[in-house]
Order: structure tokens, then sequence, then C-alpha cells
């Protein structure tokens, strides 16, 4: 049952009274401070009232003496944060992936960066730094100077004992199947899946220490460059945070172009990965069909932001270009024109036997997986988990707008190939209306290079999922943190789930269908 | 003396190697075009007119690379089974009626056609060895699917094979086509599709094209593979696919016979042979355009559940009609 923010906090204080601190409107709707132990139990009771509330993200930070280990939960009614505080010299917290799953790449990464342990994680190690790094340097402590850290050769690792029955295949850093680099080792014993090891951090570029040595405006480009596909997204969820830190509310017709322009990032998006899977699964007419209808949305993208890809066009107080009155008609009629040929794609995925063949029961993921793995996007969606940032937190005018969220329940690579067709589709209607009920004003509010000290958490549909942001000033021109979750981090875990027990010839299928984005992962 | 020089020039230029070369590429520089046209593309276009010299400048372009020999491999093996495989393909096209006779212009002899399809198994099973040699894990699993998928599809590819030859009353390729005045695939059209869908499965084509599924296996058996050797594996793939359209030319299609109109029948007998065979081509790459790969245990089922039985019913259907429906109209 859906339950009221009011009700959700009311049930939590009345459960731990006096061991926690409820801060009504901060990071979300309700920040909850609570220690080392309590923010189990704390865990245990929210799940009790809400059996849908799942992690988003696990920040850490520099607090001083202490370590800051923040908590974001996505429940039904909004956004939670527990804050917990560990000291630097001691930094241990008991793991809470025995609670939630989902939690497990969220404090592999706080281990790597800020040196928190999580006593009780099943598989301690490295995520996203590389095996050169240097023991006990944590790069996000304020401490580290990240170019004068000095490398050491990396230890060799005994190689493990083969058995004969599986064979290991490594899928990646390089292979023809991902696009970008990443390692997976599948075990298979003949053609079935046994375990998969993964090994992530080949494109960690430390976005997020680089944002903390940079200017707001700078900052925009930076997150811009975590991932060339949903590059809108992150300039909005960066700017969207500041602005929530400054309390400014966007001009109307900025915040109607802010939708245009995500919409056409999720359309081309859309586009990309079910072209990709098409190559995947060995359908190439389908891959170069859905590509050369991506290209006039290239186009649009083009014509609205200057840019084909970068689209460097949200910036924080508005946007950098209006659009003219001349360009809207050129728009809808290169919508018109992809709404015809949806249908096409539509059938063709309902009657081509072989795709039916490598899709249909292919990687299934059930509800409760998807929620206790804080699946996000179209994967949730396609498991029957209805999440959507746009319908549950609406941002911009999106709560205006009327679209329906598709939800499929089969769970499987063909229902979430299927979501995406049909987002298309509502994209499509969403930039119609926002085209017809733009209205004339100013593009952008003036904001200061200087933010005030204050903390926002922020969270974007992008055309993967949820993309969450965490920012906090200290009242200078560069931020003090910035904590990106970006969707691909939250659904990988998924992909682990459904890849055992699977054939290998299902793995790139499988793993296509979440629209994994690797740079996004490792920022 | 002369007449060895024919036989000479048989072999080596027309309707021989030469010949053989010509329409791979050709055929190859088809495949593409159509591929591209469906694909909403426009395919090979610079080398030559059209593109038509697309095929030769890649086959040249491989052989002027550089050529790795990766130190883990079985040299020998290695070395020679990319040639070896390549010759098994040309001589079993030789027994092949191009213009009228086979290629060594005798009209073969009894059993012939249990010759080519051994040849084209056989060369296959080298393009293994191939695969297996190079001693790579993507080589390995791409080779043995190869194998897998070629042995599975060997039982009802020489099942079909006999309906032609149970029609004709020989197992000589030569009789096949001259007993041919109606073509086959009008009689048992139900063989024809059959044979063709098989055929694709043989060529290792989509909707069966797992051993090449780069996604899976990278470049499977041909992962190892540089320079002029693997200019020769693609070769080898290439003629492959021209025999097996040669071969449905052969066995269903009445092979190079067609209306003689004036000059040389040789002349003719090869044009209509190279048509038909181009026919059949563009119907094998519209299959494999407009069809997903499908994954390798699908294909063995498709193999075990459809096609071994549908080859042996078709048999029997075939059998029916040599004994109760041609002694009806004749």
């Amino acid at each position: 049952m859906q339950k009221s923010s009011e009700e959700f906090v009311n049930a939590i204080e009345n459960k731990l009274n006096g061991k926690i601190q409820i801060q009504i409107g901060t990071l979300g709707k309700a920040a909850i401070t609570a220690n080392n132990g309590i923010h189990r139990d704390l865990i245990k009771v929210m799940l009790e009232v809400d059996d849908q509330t799942s992690i988003v993200a696990i920040t850490g930070l520099d607090l001083g003496t202490n370590l800051g280990v923040y908590y974001h939960f996505r429940s039904q009614s909004g956004y939670y944060t527990i804050k917990a505080e560990v000291p630097k010299d001691n930094p241990h917290i008991q793991t809470i992936t025995d609670l939630i799953p989902g939690a497990l790449f969220a404090e592999m990464e706080g281990n790597d960066l800020f040196g928190i342990v999580f006593d009780g994680h099943p598989s301690p190690g490295r995520l996203v730094l590389s095996e050169n790094w240097p023991e006990g340097v944590y790069p996000l402590r304020k401490d580290v100077i990240a170019n004068q850290v000095k490398l050491v050769p990396p230890k060799n690792v005994a190689a493990e004992p083969d058995d004969n029955k599986t064979v290991k295949i490594i899928i990646g850093p390089q292979h023809p199947a991902l696009i970008e680099p990443e390692k997976f080792s599948v075990s298979v014993e003949g053609e079935i899946v046994t375990k998969v090891e993964p090994r992530l951090g080949y494109v960690h570029r430390g976005v997020e220490k680089a944002a903390e040595l940079r200017t707001y405006i700078q900052d925009v480009y930076l997150v811009e460059r975590v991932c060339g596909i949903c590059n809108g997204p992150h300039a909005w969820s960066f700017s969207g945070a500041v602005e929530k830190i400054l309390n400014v509310t966007v001009p109307r017709r900025a915040q109607f172009i802010r939708v245009i322009t995500l919409e056409l990032n999720r359309i081309h998006s859309h586009l990309l990965v079910l072209g990709h899977a098409g190559l995947e699964i060995g359908y190439e007419t389908l891959f170069q069909y859905f590509w050369r209808d991506r290209e006039p949305i290239m186009d649009l993208i083009e014509l609205t932001c200057g840019n084909r890809v970068y689209e460097s066009m949200i910036s924080m107080g508005g946007v950098r270009r209006d659009l003219k009155e001349t360009d809207s008609p050129k728009i809808k009629a290169v919508l018109e024109d992809l709404r015809k040929k949806i249908p096409f794609y539509k059938q063709l995925y309902e009657n081509e036997p072989t795709i039916k063949a490598r899709m249909k029961d292919v990687g299934v993921l059930k509800r409760e997986d998807a929620i206790s793995l804080g699946v996000v996007g179209p994967v949730a969606r396609a498991s029957g988990y209805a999440v959507d940032v746009r319908k549950d937190e609406p941002y911009e005018v999106y709560g205006e707008i009327p679209f329906k969220e598709i939800i499929y329940t089969e769970g499987d690579t063909w229902a979430r190939m299927n979501v995406r067709m049909d987002e298309v589709e509502e994209s499509i209607n969403i930039i119609e209306y926002a085209l017809d009920n733009m209205p004339k004003g100013p593009i952008r509010v003036d904001i200061p290079r200087e933010i005030l000290a204050g903390e926002a958490v922020n969270a974007c549909e992008a055309p993967r999922g949820e993309l969450f942001y965490y920012v906090k000033s200290n009242g200078t021109d560069m931020p003090d943190r910035v904590k990106v979750r970006t969707p691909t981090f939250a659904n990988l875990p998924s992909f682990f789930k459904t890849a055992i027990g699977g054939s290998i010839a299902d793995v790139p299928a499988n793993f296509v269908s979440l629209d994994p984005c690797f740079s996004c992962t490792d920022r | 003396m002369i007449d060895y020089f024919i036989l000479i020039f048989r072999i080596l230029i027309f309707p021989g190697f030469t010949f053989i070369l010509a329409l791979t590429l050709f055929c190859d520089w088809i495949e593409r075009k159509i591929e591209a046209r469906i694909q909403n593309r426009v395919g090979p276009l610079v080398a030559g007119p059209g593109g038509i010299l697309q095929p030769l400048a890649d086959f040249i372009k491989l052989l002027t690379k550089e050529d790795i020999e990766p130190t883990s491999v079985k040299r020998f093996v290695f070395k020679f089974s990319p040639l070896a495989a390549f010759a098994m393909m040309i001589f079993a096209f030789c027994f092949i009626p191009i213009d009228g006779a086979s290629v060594l212009s005798t009209t073969g002899f009894t059993g012939d056609l249990l010759i080519i399809l051994t040849f084209a198994t056989i060369a296959n099973f080298i393009l293994f060895l191939a695969g297996w040699a190079s001693n790579n894990p993507y080589g390995i699993i791409g080779s043995t699917r190869v194998l897998t998928q070629f042995l599975g599809y060997d039982i009802p590819l020489y099942i079909l094979a006999l309906s032609p030859a149970f029609l004709a009353g020989t197992l000589s390729i030569f009789g096949i086509v001259q007993s041919q005045t109606l073509p086959y695939f009008l009689l048992v059209p139900w063989a024809f599709v059959l044979f063709i869908i098989v055929m694709q499965a043989e060529l290792e084509k989509d909707p069966f094209d797992v051993p090449h599924s780069e996604s899976e296996v990278v470049g499977g058996l041909e992962t190892e593979y540089t320079g002029a050797k693997l200019a020769f594996i693609h070769l080898t793939r290439d003629v492959q696919v021209v025999f097996g359209a040669a071969l449905v030319v052969t066995l269903f299609l009445g092979g190079p016979n067609g209306p003689v109109f004036f000059g040389l029948p040789t002349f003719w007998h090869a044009l209509w042979f190279t048509l038909k065979v181009i026919l059949v081509v563009i119907i094998s790459e519209y299959l494999t355009t407009i069809f997903a790969r499908l994954r390798i245990d699908q294909v063995l089922n498709l193999n075990w559940k459809i096609m071994l039985p549908g080859a042996i019913l078709s048999l029997l259907a075939t059998l029916a009609v040599i004994n109760w429906v041609i002694p009806l109209v004749m």
C-alpha cells in the first residue's frame, strides 16, 4: 500500500524513538541520522514499512575527523537518506548487503574510494581502482592529491586451479560484444554459465574527484563527459542539485526546453540500444534499420542544441540556447516520421520467430529480485517494478505532461526491448506536447558563482534509468563533494543474477538488454 | 597433344580455377550488394563499377597484410589447413558440370555425387582443424561449433540429395543433370525447400551462423588468423557458398540445362548455370538478412527434431512420386 512520506517517517519514528534524529525536507523527503548498528535496524524498519524500499547509492564523505556514510534510499513516497558517521582512523561499519543485496557494489566502491570497511561484506575487493593503485590511499579523501599518488606494480595473483569440467571464457576488456572495456570472467560447463566474475574500473577517470577541483560552471561540462550517450541527464541532474541548494526556480520556458532536450536524448539512446541488441543476436538488418532511424534524431539534437552528441544545452539556472519558432515544425515532422516506423518494429518483435527464440524467456528478472537489487529504468519496468522518476518525483514540467508509464511483466530481454520501443513513442508524445504548450519568456536565471553551503540530492530519469546526484557545497565556487550514481551501476548486479544458469549464447543478448554503459559505471 | 592443351585450359581457365574464382568473387559482390540494399545501405561502391571489384580488392589487401603466427599454435596444421580446405573445395567444384560437362571434361562416374558431398565435408573438417590448431579459446569453441553443426546437418543433406538421385535413377551428377528435362524442384518442391534450408545451415549463414557469432566467440575459428591465411579462409568460405548454390542448381534446377540460341553451346550452358547460381545466392542472402541468429542448442534442436525427420519424410514422398505419380503422367 502506498504511504505518504509523513506516514512513512512517523512509522519509523515510532519504532525507533530516541535512537535516530529526523530532519524533514533535506536530502530527499527526510534525512535520518543513525549511528553504526542502528542503521541496520533502521533499514529493517524501512523495509517493513514499505517493502518497495531499495537502495539508490551509498555516498562517502570526508568530514574532517570522521567519514560520513550516507545511504540513499528510494521508497514509494520518495527519497530518504540515512546519515551515519565513522571515525577516520577506524572506519568500520556493518554491511547492509544481507538486508539489501543491491548494496553490494555500492559498498565495494565506498571501500575503494574512502577506505570505509563494511564488516561482513561477502566479496571485499577492488571495484573501480586499478590493481596498481597503492594500498591505503583513498582518492576521494581530502588529503589525497590525485596526481601525486605513486602507483605500485600490481601483486601477482595466483591463478585458480583449473578443474576439468568448467571452461573460463573471458569477455572483455576487449571483446566485440562490449563496446566499452570491462572484464567478465564467465565460467561455463558445456554451454551453461555457472559463475560470472566482474572486474570493473577500466574506464575509471575519477570524475567525482575532478569535480571537487573545478568550479560549478566547469563541472556542468565535466559531468556531461561521464557518459556520451546520456550526457543531457547528467548535466540536468547536476544543475538541478545546485538549483535545489540555492532554492532557485527555473523559468517555465527553460523547463519545457529541458524536457525536450532530455526526451530527444532518450529517443536516440533507446534507438541506439535497440539496434545494438539486433547486432548481438546476429540480426544485422534490424541494427541497420534502427540506426538509420536514429540519424534524423541526431540531426534534431544538432538543430536544437548546436551539437550532435554533447548537447551542452542544460546549465545551472536554465538552458543555454532558445528554441526558434521555425524549428518546431521541423522537429514535429521528423518525430511524426519516426512514429510511423515504430509499429513496424513492434510487429517484428511480436512475430519474428528468431527474435522470439533469442529474446523470450532469456535473462528473466523477477519483480522481487528487481526490487531487492535496486534495479532502475527500463530493466525494472520490464519486470513489473514501476519505478520512473518522471512519475514518482516529477521534475521540471513532467508533472503536467500526460504520458504513460510503460510496464511489462515478463521481465525478460524481449520485454526490456519492448519497454524501450514503447518509451520512444511516449517520448515523441511528450516532445510534441512540450512544443505545443511552451510559453514565451526568459530561458535562464542568473546563478552566483559561489554557492552557499548546503547539500542536495537530485534524481533524473535518464534513458537507462534513474540517475542520482548528491552535491554538497561549502560556500566557495567549487563543490565539496559530487556523488554520481549512474543507472548501469544499479542495473549491473541483475545481470549476474540472470546470466547464471543460462546459456553462454544468451549472455550477449541478456547483457545488452540492460543497455550497459561502462563509462557511466566507472566514472 | 591438343587434348592435353584443352584439358589444361579447362582446368586452369574455363570452366576451371579462374572461372570458379571469378564466379565466387562476383557472387560475393552480389551478396554484399543485396544485403546492403535490403538493409537500406549502398554496399560496396568504390572499387570498379558499382564496387564490383571490392571482393577482389579485399582479398588482395589481406594477402599483403602482415602474417602473424602466435607461438602457441600447432604450426603445421595452422599453416596448411586454410590452403588445404581451399584446394578441397575447388576440387569438389571440378565435378560439377558447369558448361555441360565437368571441368575434367568427363561425364564423371557413378557415385560422384557422394564424392563431392564428402569433399565438402572434409573441407569443413579441415577448417575445424584450422580453428583447433590455433589453440585459442574462441577458436576452439568456434571450431567445435562448426563441427557440431556441420556433422549434424550433413545427415539431412545427404538424405535430401538422394531425392534427385532417386528421380534420375543414378548417383552420377551428370546423369542427374541429363535427366532433368523438367527441373526437379517442380517435381519435388518440398525437397527443394528443405535442401535450401539445410544448405543455409551447412554454409553457416543466418539464422544458423553460430560458429561466427562474433558477440560470443569473437572471430570463431578465424580468431588467430591474419594476412594470407585469413584471406584463404575467407576465400574458402566464399567458394563454399557458391559451391552450395551450385549444388542446389545441379540437383534441383537442371544445372546448365537451358535453351541454346546460337554459337557455342558451352557459352550458353555456362551462362544458364551462372544465372541459376546467382538466383540461389540471392535467395540464400535474402534468408540471411531477414533472420536473427539462433542459439547453438536451438540450431541442433531444429536439426534433429525437424530437419532429419523432414528429410526422411521428404524422401518417402519422393519415392511415392516416383512410384505412383510419374507412371501416371508418362
